[in-house]
């Protein structure tokens, strides 16, 4: 079933885990067609693809991360699947140094304000928490 | 549908397009439980996990991936899943100088001589394409 935020139970899970070491959040994304803009919000009315709205929520999340010690490790739009058989438009990674740095980030004052362009351009994700393990990466 | 091959479409899609951008595979990997190492083979009845016979193949073509230029990006392990629902073992992003270098190192003889590892421990896969519209390195 598509999702676009985590339950209540997923959402203790991440926060309740004992590690406390790095985190990347691997995000598969899926984009409306076309944006759609609450009325109330300033873009309301633009005609263009809901991935232009979501890199607004991107470039704006990642600002917020930076504080927290977080960074985006890559962005990538869909070409194509070579293997399997999926749906996704974007595979977006972000590195943090420990889950409360991403807890912070969705906290960070300026979110609320950002949101407006994940719910206008996003449809549907999945949001894969994982340990980092190749140490070329590691910051 | 589990697999761990492209299909012949999905092969032909990708030879047909631009050799000589780079490109970035993104892997979804799920692992067997246990290996399913062929007789014949080393590893062959030592009741290794199919995770343990993944990451053989992992260190090896590490090694391969240098010496054509690829750089792994990024590799996740213990994946939880916070938003959806899904079953994977691993997160692997590895960069190739170009689609001309990814396809001849499947062809080549030292990529073909680690390959049973893979065969051994992975059940099966997603490998995604994608462009990159912006990488930390």
């Amino acid at each position: 079933m598509p999702a676009f935020q985590p339950t209540a139970a997923q959402f203790r899970a991440f926060r309740d885990d004992p590690h406390d070491g790095p985190v990347a959040q691997v995000n598969l994304l899926k984009f409306r067609v076309k944006a759609a803009y609450k009325p109330s919000d300033p873009e309301h009315g633009r005609d263009e693809p809901g991935g232009a709205a979501y890199q607004r929520y991107a470039d704006a999340f990642a600002m917020a991360a930076a504080e927290a010690g977080g960074r985006c490790l890559l962005m990538g739009a869909t070409e194509r699947y070579f293997i399997g058989q999926g749906d996704w438009d974007a595979v977006m990674v972000m590195h943090f140094p420990n889950r409360q740095a991403f807890i912070a980030t969705v906290n960070h004052p300026s979110y609320e304000d950002m949101h407006r362009h994940r719910e206008a351009g996003l449809l549907a994700q999945d949001l894969i928490t994982t340990r980092p393990s190749i140490p070329e990466t590691q910051p | 549908m589990k697999a761990t091959q492209p299909t012949p479409e999905q092969a032909a899609g990708f030879l047909a397009r631009d050799q000589d951008a780079s490109i970035v595979m993104v892997n979804l990997l799920k692992f067997k439980d246990k290996a399913t190492y062929a007789g014949g083979t080393p590893e062959h009845g030592q009741g290794l996990s199919g995770a343990e016979a993944y990451m053989r193949y992992s260190v090896e073509v590490t090694k391969i991936l240098a010496d054509i230029g690829a750089k792994p990006l990024f590799g996740g392990t213990l994946p939880r899943f916070m938003i959806g629902a899904g079953d994977w073992d691993m997160v692997a992003l590895v960069r190739y100088p170009s689609r001309a270098a990814m396809i001849g190192m499947t062809q080549s003889p030292a990529y073909q001589a680690i390959h049973y590892h893979r065969d051994a421990g992975l059940d099966h896969q997603h490998l995604i394409e994608v462009t990159e519209l912006f990488a930390a390195s």
